[in-house]
C-alpha cells in the first residue's frame, strides 16, 4: 500500500524539510542480538531429556566440572602443585563464566564481571595469583590496572555528578551517611567480616535480618543513603534489600579496606583474569563439553558427555550447586540457593552522546532507574580523547522473585530488552539513540547466588562444604554471594582436599 | 521626493564603501600584513567599480527594473560576503582567490549602480544639479560609512553580521525604488517579490551568523575572533586584535603572538642548550610548532618528532600564512616529522628514544588532559629518554596554581627523574612554571643560540629561584587512579576566577 502511494505534490511538499535537513531526527536503526543464551541447554539438564552417550572411555584421576573462575582456579592451583592428571570440562566454547567476555572492532568488553576490589594484605590467594600475572610487583600494584580517574558518577538532578554518593544532601542525609560509615568501620574493625568470608564468624545474629530491616532498625531512613545501600544490594547480590541478608550486605562494606585506591579493572573486565588462567591451564580445557551426568559407582565416579565418558576417582564440581541434584547421581536438592536473574547488554557507541555535567567515568549510574548502570570498557585506555566506545549495561531484576524474573527473561524479545535500556538511559543521554549502532544482549538465568536472610549462616549451605562422596563443590555460591575472590577461594579449597584423597597432598 | 532619491544614493554608497572595508579587513585578520591587503583591496575594488561603469553603457532598456536587480545583487554578494569569506578561510585552501572575487563582483555591481541612478534621474534634474547632488550625496555616504564602521559596526556587530545589516539595506532600497519610480517600471510586482525573497534571505542569514562567524565565540574572547573551528579533538579559536594573535583551545589561551617567544625560549633552550650532543627531539603536543621553531636553532638536532593529537592543528600551523610565519615555517622543516598521535599510546607502542623530550600540553582542566601529567605518563617518558637527555614539561602557574605546579614536580619526581623546576615571566600567561627532569645531574646551560629576544645566560641561571610566594607546598604526585592534580587544578584557578 505505502509503497505504491503516487508521488503527489503534497508527499513532495512533506518531504522537502527533510531534504532541506530540518525533518525531525529519527533514532537510525540499531542491530543486536541475544548473545550466549544456554537456557535450552539447561533446560535439557533440568527436564532430564536423553543426551547421547558417550562413544570413547577416558581414565583419568580427578575431573572439575565447570570452566568459570572457581574450576579455573582449581586447575591452576592443580597444576602450580604439578598435578597433571586432570581435565576440566566446560559447557560453552568459552571458558570464563560470569567474566566471560567479547570484542569488536572498538574495544574489548565484558559480559558480566568487570572488576576485582584491591587485594588486601590478608587476601593471600588473590596476592598470588596477582602477582604471577604481573600486576602486582614488589608490593606495588601496576597502575595501569587501577582503574583510572574518575571511577563514579551519578545522575541526579538532571545532570552528572561526581561519585556514586548523592551530592547536594539535606543536613539529615549528611548526619546519616557519616553515621553509617561510623558504624560500618566498627564492623570492620571488628575482624567478622573476612574475604574469604571462611575465616570470619561461624554465625552471625544479622544473617537473620534483611538489610532493610537492620536499616530501619538503626535508623537509618534518609531516602538518598538508603536508596545507596539498595543500589549495592542490587548491584552486588542481584537482590533488593529488603531481599537481602542485613550480614551480606554490611559485608560489602566492611570486608575491605584498601591501602591502595582500585579497583582492578580491565577493557574485557574479569574476562581478562579468566584468559589468562586459561591460556595457564589450556592443555586440561576441554570446551563445548556438557557435562549431563555424573555416576556415582562404588569406586569411581563416572563423567558422562556427549562425546566422551570419564571415568575418575574424584571430582571438583565448580559449576553452581544447584546443578548439582539434575547432574549428581543420588544428590539432593540445594535447599535455599537462590540466583539472581541478569541481563547485560553491550552497546556500541559510534558516535559519544552529549551530556550535562560531570565528565564520563568508569562505573555510570542513573539515581532512581531500576537498572544498574553503565561500565565504558575504553575507560582503561590511555588515549586522552574517546570517540567511539563501548558501553557495559547492567541490570539484575531484583525486583521480581527470582523464578518470575527468568520467566520475564524469556518471555520478551530482544526488542523488548533494546527499548527497555534505551529509554532507562534516554533519562541521562538524550540523544542515545543517535550513538548506538548495535546492542547485544546476554540473558544470565541463574547470574550470581543471593545471599537471602537466613541464607550466608544456614546449615542447608553448609552442608555443601561437605564433600558428596569423592565429589569436592567448588563454586563461589558456596560462601553465599558470587565474587571473584570467593570463587577463587572455593576453587583451590576443593582442589586441595580432592588432592588429599588421591593421596597427592 | 529629490530628498528621497538622495538618501537612496547615500545608503548605496555607504553600502558600497563598507563591503570595502569589510574585505579590508578580513583580509589582514586573515592573512596580516594590512597595508598590503588594504592596498590591493582597494585597488582591486576601485578597477572594478572602473569596469562597472564602463559597462554601464550596455545597460539600455528598463533602466529602473535593471537597477533594482542590481541593488539586489549587491544585497545578496555584499551582504553574504564576509560569511562567505570565513567560510572559504576554514573550509578552503582558496580563500585569496574567494576574497578578490568578491571585491570584484561587488565592485563591479556597485560601479554600474552610480552611472544608472544618473540616467535615471536625467529626466527629472538640471545636469550640472544632478552630479552635484548625487556625488555630494556619494562622498556623505563614504563618510558615514567609514565613520560607523570602526566605531559601531565591527565592536557590536562584527564582520558578518554588518555585512549582513547593509546587504539589507540595498535590498531594502531597491525595494524602495519599485516604489519610488512605479511609472517607470513595467513589472514591479516581479521585482518586489524579488526584495522581498533577497531580505528572507539576508534575515535568515542574520539568525545564522552565529554559526558562521561563531559569534557566540565573539562574545567569549575580548578580540576579534578569526578563526573558529570545531575539530575531533577540540575547539580551536584564533583571534586578533593589531599585531596581537591569540590561539585559544577549548576556550583556554595557548599563546599570544606578542609574548609567546618569552614561553617558548623559556620552555627549550635550559635544557636543550644545556645538551650540545642532543641530535634525537620529541616534542609532544603543542602544535602550533612554536616549540621546534627555537629547537630548529640548533644545527646538532638531527631529527625533530612532532606527536600532536589534532591533524587541524598541525595542518594549520603548516599552512596559514600568518600562522606558518609566526613558527618561522617549522613545521615544514625537512628535519621535522608531524605524527597525529595521541602521546600516551604513541609513548606505548614505541621504543624510540630521544636526547630532549618536550611535554608541551594544554593545562589539566579535564582528567583526560590529567592523563598527560601522572606518574604513568612520565614513567613511560622516561623509558625514552637516553642516558644523558632532558626532559621539558610545561607545568601551569606556580603563582596562581601553587600546588598544582608543586605536583606535577613531585610526579615527574615519582617517575625516577631528578627534577629541576624553573618558571618564567610571560605578560599574558601571568608567571609561568616548567620542570626539567633527567637521570643525571643537570647545570643551566653557559652559552645559548644567538638571536634569542627574551633569554640571556644571565637570566637562564635566575628562572630556577623561586621567591617566597611560589616556594614548594606539598603535594601529592598525579596519579592514574586518583588524579589528584585536577582537583588541586580546579580548585586553585576557581579561587582566581571569581
Amino acid at each position: 500500500m505505502e509503497r505504491n502511494r503516487p508521488i503527489t505534490r503534497r508527499t513532495v511538499l512533506a518531504g522537502a524539510p527533510a531534504l532541506l535537513g530540518l525533518g525531525r531526527k529519527t533514532g537510525r536503526p540499531i542491530t543486536g542480538t541475544f548473545v550466549n543464551d544456554s537456557f535450552d541447554l539447561g533446560h535439557r539438564l533440568r527436564d532430564r531429556i536423553p543426551f547421547a552417550s558417550p562413544k570413547r572411555q577416558v581414565k583419568i584421576p580427578l575431573v572439575i566440572v565447570g570452566g568459570g573462575m572457581a574450576g579455573l582456579n582449581a586447575a591452576w592451583h592443580l597444576d602450580k602443585r604439578g598435578f597433571r592428571d586432570f581435565v576440566l570440562l566446560e559447557m560453552e566454547s568459552q571458558t570464563g563464566g560470569n567474566s566471560r567476555w567479547g570484542q569488536n572492532e572498538i574495544s574489548r568488553f565484558p559480559w558480566a564481571a568487570h572488576y576485582v576490589p584491591v587485594p588486601a594484605k590478608g587476601e593471600s590467594l588473590a596476592r598470588e595469583l596477582f602477582e604471577e600475572l604481573g600486576v602486582f610487583r614488589d608490593g606495588v600494584w601496576d597502575d595501569r590496572v587501577l582503574c583510572f580517574a574518575p571511577q563514579e558518577r551519578l545522575f541526579i538532578f538532571g545532570r552528572w555528578q561526581e561519585g556514586i554518593e548523592p551530592e547536594n544532601a539535606t543536613p539529615r542525609d549528611t548526619e546519616q551517611y557519616r553515621r553509617f560509615n561510623d558504624t560500618i568501620n566498627e564492623f570492620r574493625a571488628s575482624g567478622q567480616f573476612t574475604i574469604p568470608m571462611e575465616r570470619g564468624p561461624k554465625a552471625s545474629p544479622l544473617d537473620q535480618l534483611s538489610m532493610a530491616d537492620w536499616l530501619a532498625r538503626e535508623k537509618f531512613d534518609s531516602p538518598t543513603l538508603r536508596w545507596y545501600i539498595n543500589y549495592a544490594c542490587r548491584d552486588d547480590y542481584g537482590a533488593l534489600a529488603r531481599d537481602t541478608s542485613a550480614w551480606a550486605g554490611i559485608h560489602y562494606f566492611a570486608s575491605r579496606e584498601p591501602e591502595e585506591k582500585g579497583p582492578l579493572t580491565w577493557p574485557e573486565g574479569n574476562g581478562w583474569i579468566a584468559q589468562r588462567l586459561s591460556e595457564k591451564v589450556r592443555p586440561y580445557v576441554r570446551t563445548g563439553s556438557v557435562v549431563y551426568r555424573i555416576a556415582r559407582e562404588p569406586r569411581r565416579l563416572r563423567v558422562l558427555t556427549e562425546s566422551t565418558e570419564y571415568v575418575a576417582d574424584a571430582v571438583v564440581f565448580a559449576a553452581p550447586t544447584f546443578l548439582a541434584q539434575y547432574l549428581i547421581e543420588d544428590a539432593p536438592r540445594a535447599e535455599g540457593f537462590q540466583y539472581s536473574p541478569w541481563l547485560t547488554a553491550n552497546l556500541t557507541l559510534d558516535q559519544m552522546p552529549r551530556e550535562p555535567g560531570f565528565d564520563l567515568a568508569w562505573d555510570n549510574v542513573i539515581y532512581d532507574s531500576p537498572a544498574l548502570g553503565y561500565v565504558n570498557a575504553t575507560h582503561m585506555n590511555l588515549a586522552t580523547s574517546t570517540e567511539r566506545t563501548v558501553w557495559t549495561f547492567y541490570w539484575s531484576l531484583a525486583e521480581y522473585a527470582p523464578a518470575d524474573a527468568r520467566r520475564l527473561l524469556l518471555a520478551k524479545d530482544w526488542n523488548y530488552w533494546k527499548e527497555a535500556i534505551l529509554q532507562d538511559l534516554e533519562r541521562a543521554h538524550p540523544d542515545i539513540r543517535q550513538c548506538v549502532s548495535n546492542i547485544d544482549i546476554m540473558r544470565l538465568g541463574h547470574a550470581m547466588a543471593r545471599p537471602a536472610t537466613g541464607f550466608v549462616f544456614s546449615d542447608e549451605r553448609r552442608r555443601w562444604l561437605k564433600p558428596l562422596g569423592n565429589i569436592f563443590f567448588a563454586n563461589s555460591d558456596l560462601s553465599g554471594f558470587s565474587i571473584f575472590e570467593e570463587a577463587q577461594y572455593r576453587g583451590v579449597t576443593a582442589a586441595k582436599e580432592a588432592l588429599k584423597v588421591l593421596g597427592r597432598a | 521626493m529629490p530628498v528621497a532619491l538622495f538618501l537612496s544614493v547615500f545608503l548605496i554608497a555607504a553600502c558600497g564603501l563598507i563591503y570595502e572595508l569589510i574585505a579590508g579587513t578580513l583580509a589582514s585578520y586573515l592573512l596580516g600584513d594590512d597595508v598590503f591587503q588594504f592596498s590591493t583591496i582597494i585597488g582591486c575594488y576601485l578597477f572594478a567599480m572602473g569596469i562597472g561603469s564602463y559597462l554601464s553603457r550596455y545597460l539600455r532598456r528598463a533602466l529602473v527594473a535593471q537597477f533594482v536587480s542590481i541593488e539586489l545583487m549587491v544585497g545578496v554578494v555584499g551582504g553574504f560576503s564576509s560569511s562567505l569569506l570565513f567560510l572559504a578561510f576554514a573550509y578552503t585552501d582558496a580563500f585569496r582567490l574567494v576574497l578578490y572575487v568578491v571585491v570584484i563582483l561587488v565592485g563591479t555591481l556597485v560601479g554600474l549602480e552610480i552611472p544608472l541612478l544618473m540616467r535615471i534621474l536625467k529626466e527629472r534634474f538640471r545636469f550640472s544639479e544632478l552630479i552635484s547632488h548625487v556625488l555630494t550625496f556619494d562622498y556623505l555616504g563614504a563618510l558615514g560609512a567609514s565613520l560607523l564602521f570602526p566605531i559601531l559596526l565591527v565592536p557590536k556587530l562584527g564582520l558578518v553580521r554588518s555585512a549582513l545589516v547593509f546587504g539589507i539595506l540595498n535590498a531594502a532600497v531597491a525595494l524602495w525604488s519599485t516604489y519610488l519610480f512605479r511609472e517607470q517600471l513595467a513589472r514591479s510586482h516581479v521585482l518586489r517579490v524579488g526584495c522581498f525573497v533577497v531580505l528572507a534571505c539576508l534575515g535568515v542569514g542574520m539568525v545564522f551568523a552565529d554559526r558562521i562567524s561563531s559569534s557566540a565565540d565573539n562574545s567569549l574572547y575580548a578580540d576579534e575572533v578569526i578563526f573558529s573551528r570545531n575539530t575531533r579533538y577540540q575547539h580551536i579559536v584564533l583571534t586578533r586584535w593589531k599585531d596581537d594573535l591569540r590561539l585559544f583551545l577549548n576556550t583556554h589561551l595557548q599563546f599570544s603572538s606578542r609574548d609567546e617567544y618569552r614561553y617558548h625560549e623559556a620552555l627549550v633552550h635550559p635544557a636543550l642548550a644545556a645538551l650540545p650532543g642532543a641530535r634525537r627531539v620529541l616534542v609532544m603536543g603543542g602544535g602550533d610548532g612554536l616549540a621546534i621553531r627555537e629547537i630548529l636553532k640548533y644545527p646538532s638536532v638531527e631529527s625533530i618528532t612532532q606527536v600532536e593529537l589534532d591533524p587541524e592543528m598541525t595542518k594549520l600551523f603548516s599552512t596559514h600564512p600568518v600562522l606558518s610565519e609566526l613558527n618561522q615555517h617549522a613545521l615544514m622543516a625537512p628535519r621535522v616529522h608531524v605524527i597525529n598521535a595521541d602521546a600516551f599510546r604513541w609513548l606505548d607502542q614505541n621504543t624510540e628514544k630521544f636526547d630532549f623530550i618536550v611535554a608541551d600540553f594544554p593545562d589539566p582542566t579535564s582528567y583526560s588532559l590529567g592523563k598527560l601529567f601522572t606518574t604513568t605518563f612520565y614513567r613511560l617518558t622516561a623509558k625514552h629518554l637516553s642516558a644523558g637527555g632532558l626532559l621539558v614539561v610545561q607545568s601551569t602557574s606556580p603563582l596562581f596554581a601553587r600546588q598544582s605546579y608543586w605536583c606535577i614536580v613531585e610526579s615527574v619526581k615519582q617517575a625516577g627523574l631528578r627534577t629541576y623546576p624553573y618558571h618564567v615571566y610571560v605578560p599574558s600567561f601571568g608567571e609561568w612554571g616548567f620542570v626539567i627532569g633527567s637521570f643525571a645531574p643537570y647545570d643551566p646551560p653557559r652559552q645559548l643560540p644567538s638571536g634569542l629576544r627574551f633569554l640571556s645566560t644571565q637570566n637562564v641561571a635566575e628562572m630556577f629561584g623561586f621567591p617566597n610566594d611560589m616556594q614548594p607546598v606539598p603535594a601529592e604526585p598525579n596519579r592514574l587512579n586518583d588524579q589528584i592534580l585536577v582537583r588541586y587544578y580546579d580548585r586553585e584557578w576557581k579561587e582566581i576566577a571569581r
